[in-house]
C-alpha cells in the first residue's frame, strides 16, 4: 500500500516537528503546517490523504480552517485534535465533516490507526466517485 | 415442551390443543359422569376460552402493528416533506445571507481607510459591523444542518468496532459530565461483531444523544450508556438519563426540526432530527422512550450489515 499522506496542523511548533519525525519513520508521510492560512496553502500545492488538524489555535481556529478545506477539498478527510472537554467544538467539527477526533495526549499508535480509518474512507469515497 | 414452544412450527401447531380438547369432549363426554365429566367440561371451556383470547390478541395484534406501520410512514413522509422545506429556505437564503455578510466585511475594510482610520466616533459603527458579521455566521450554521437534513449523501460504510468508538464520544463528554456531578456509567456488551457502517454519520448520532442526556439531567444524576445486540444481525446502542424524562406531548415532537425544550440559545432543535435523518441513511433506526417517573432512554439500531449490500 502506498505510503499515507498527512498534514499535521498546530500553532505548537515542538508539537508538529515531534509528530512530523515520529511518523515518517512509520510509512508515513507527514508534513507539518503552523497555522490554518499555511495548512490551506499547503493543500493547494501538495496531494494529502489525511490532516490532522489542531482545534484550539490563535487567528483562524480549528473549525473555519475545517470548514474551508472541506469547502476546497472535500475528499481529504480530518482528524480533529482537541482537549478534554470540549463537546460543543466536537458536535461543531463532526457536523461539518471532520471524520474523527482525538483528545490530547494521545497514543501515537492510536493515532496511527485513525489516520489509516480515514484513509480507507478518502479511498472508497474517490472510488464512488471515479 | 419449552423448545417445540418456542418454534414457529410449535406455536403454529399450538392453536390445535384447544380444539382437540373440544373434540374428545364431545365424543368421550357421552360416557363419562360425575367428577370426570365434569373435569372434561371444564377443561373444554378453559380450552375455548383460550383459544378465543389467542385469536383476540393476534387480531389485536396485527391491528396495533398496523397502526404502527401507518404512523412510521406518515411520520417518514412528514420528515421528508419538512427536510425540503427547509433545504429550500436555506437555499434561498444563503444567498442574500452572504451579500450581507460580504457587505459587513466590506464596510470594516473602508472604515479602516487612512481618511477615515484617524476620524473619531466611528467605533461604534465598526462595532455594529462585526456584530453584523457575527450574526451572519450564526444564521449560516443554521441554514448548513438544514441543509444537512435533506442533503442525499450516501453513507461510507467501513468496519466499525461499535464498543470503541461510543466509547470515543463518551471521553468527549467525560469531563463535562464531570463537572455537572454526572456519573457515566458504561455497560457496554463483550466481543461485539463488527459493524458495517459509516463512523463518521454514527459518531455524530451518539455525540448528541450523549450531550441531550447531559443537559437533561442537568445537575447530579446519571447516564447510563449500553451497547448489545437484541438480534443476531443488529446492534443497539442506548443512552438512558436521569433525567425529568420526555412529555407525552413532546414525545410526539421529539424528531420534528426546530422543536426544542432547551433555553433559547442552546439549541437550534436540529440535533434530533438530524440523528433521525442520519439512522434512516444507515438503515438503521432511533427510537425514544420515557416510562413515568423515570428520565429519557434513546436507542440506536443499526443493522450489522447496510441493506441490499450482503456480507
Amino acid at each position: 500500500m502506498e505510503n499515507v499522506r498527512v498534514l499535521v496542523v498546530d500553532d505548537e511548533k515542538d508539537f508538529v516537528d515531534l509528530f512530523v519525525n515520529r511518523f515518517n519513520k512509520r510509512n508515513v508521510q507527514a508534513s507539518g503546517a503552523g497555522s490554518g492560512p499555511d495548512a490551506l496553502k499547503f493543500l493547494q500545492e501538495q496531494p494529502v490523504d489525511v490532516v490532522v488538524l489542531d482545534l484550539k489555535m490563535p487567528g483562524m481556529d480549528g473549525i473555519e480552517v475545517l470548514k474551508e478545506i472541506k469547502k476546497r477539498h472535500p475528499l481529504v478527510e480530518v482528524i480533529m485534535l482537541t482537549g478534554h472537554g470540549s463537546v460543543e467544538a466536537g458536535l461543531q467539527g463532526m457536523g461539518h465533516g471532520a471524520y474523527d477526533f482525538i483528545m490530547k495526549p494521545f497514543n501515537i499508535e492510536d493515532l496511527l490507526v485513525r489516520i489509516h480509518k480515514a484513509r480507507e474512507r478518502k479511498v472508497l469515497n474517490e472510488g464512488r466517485q471515479g | 415442551m419449552e423448545p417445540l414452544l418456542r418454534s414457529v412450527r410449535g406455536r403454529r401447531l399450538l392453536p390445535l390443543g384447544p380444539a382437540l380438547l373440544v373434540l374428545a369432549a364431545a365424543l368421550v363426554g357421552r360416557d363419562l359422569t360425575g367428577l370426570p365429566a365434569l373435569i372434561l367440561a371444564l377443561a373444554a371451556a378453559a380450552g375455548v376460552f383460550w383459544a378465543v383470547s389467542w385469536v383476540a390478541e393476534q387480531a389485536a395484534r396485527s391491528r396495533l402493528e398496523e397502526c404502527r406501520l401507518e404512523e412510521e410512514l406518515l411520520q417518514s413522509q412528514k420528515m421528508a416533506a419538512i427536510g425540503q422545506l427547509s433545504s429550500g429556505i436555506a437555499h434561498e437564503i444563503n444567498t442574500p445571507l452572504a451579500v450581507i455578510g460580504q457587505e459587513a466585511e466590506l464596510g470594516l475594510m473602508e472604515l479602516d481607510l487612512p481618511d477615515l482610520k484617524a476620524q473619531a466616533g466611528l467605533d461604534a459603527a465598526r462595532d455594529n459591523l462585526r456584530q453584523i458579521a457575527l450574526q451572519v455566521e450564526r444564521c449560516r450554521e443554521i441554514t448548513h444542518k438544514l441543509l444537512s437534513l435533506s442533503r442525499k449523501m450516501e453513507a461510507i460504510v467501513q468496519d466499525t468496532d461499535v464498543n470503541a468508538l461510543t466509547e470515543d464520544m463518551v471521553l468527549l463528554v467525560e469531563k463535562e459530565a464531570r463537572l455537572k456531578d454526572i456519573e457515566l456509567r458504561r455497560n457496554y456488551a463483550e466481543s461485539l461483531p463488527p459493524v458495517a457502517t459509516d463512523p463518521a454519520l454514527l459518531r455524530q448520532v451518539i455525540l448528541n444523544l450523549l450531550n441531550n442526556a447531559n443537559q437533561a439531567v442537568e445537575r447530579q444524576g446519571h447516564v447510563v450508556i449500553s451497547t448489545d445486540m437484541p438480534a443476531r444481525d443488529r446492534v443497539r446502542i442506548s443512552v438512558e438519563d436521569s433525567g425529568p424524562g420526555i412529555s407525552p406531548e413532546n414525545m410526539a415532537k421529539l424528531f420534528t426540526p426546530f422543536f426544542t425544550t432547551k433555553p433559547p440559545g442552546q439549541g437550534t432543535g436540529l440535533g434530533l432530527s438530524m440523528c433521525m435523518t442520519i439512522m434512516q441513511r444507515l438503515g438503521g433506526a432511533i427510537q425514544a422512550a420515557s416510562p413515568p417517573g423515570r428520565g429519557a432512554r434513546f436507542e440506536i439500531l443499526l443493522p450489522l450489515r447496510p441493506n441490499g449490500r450482503g456480507d
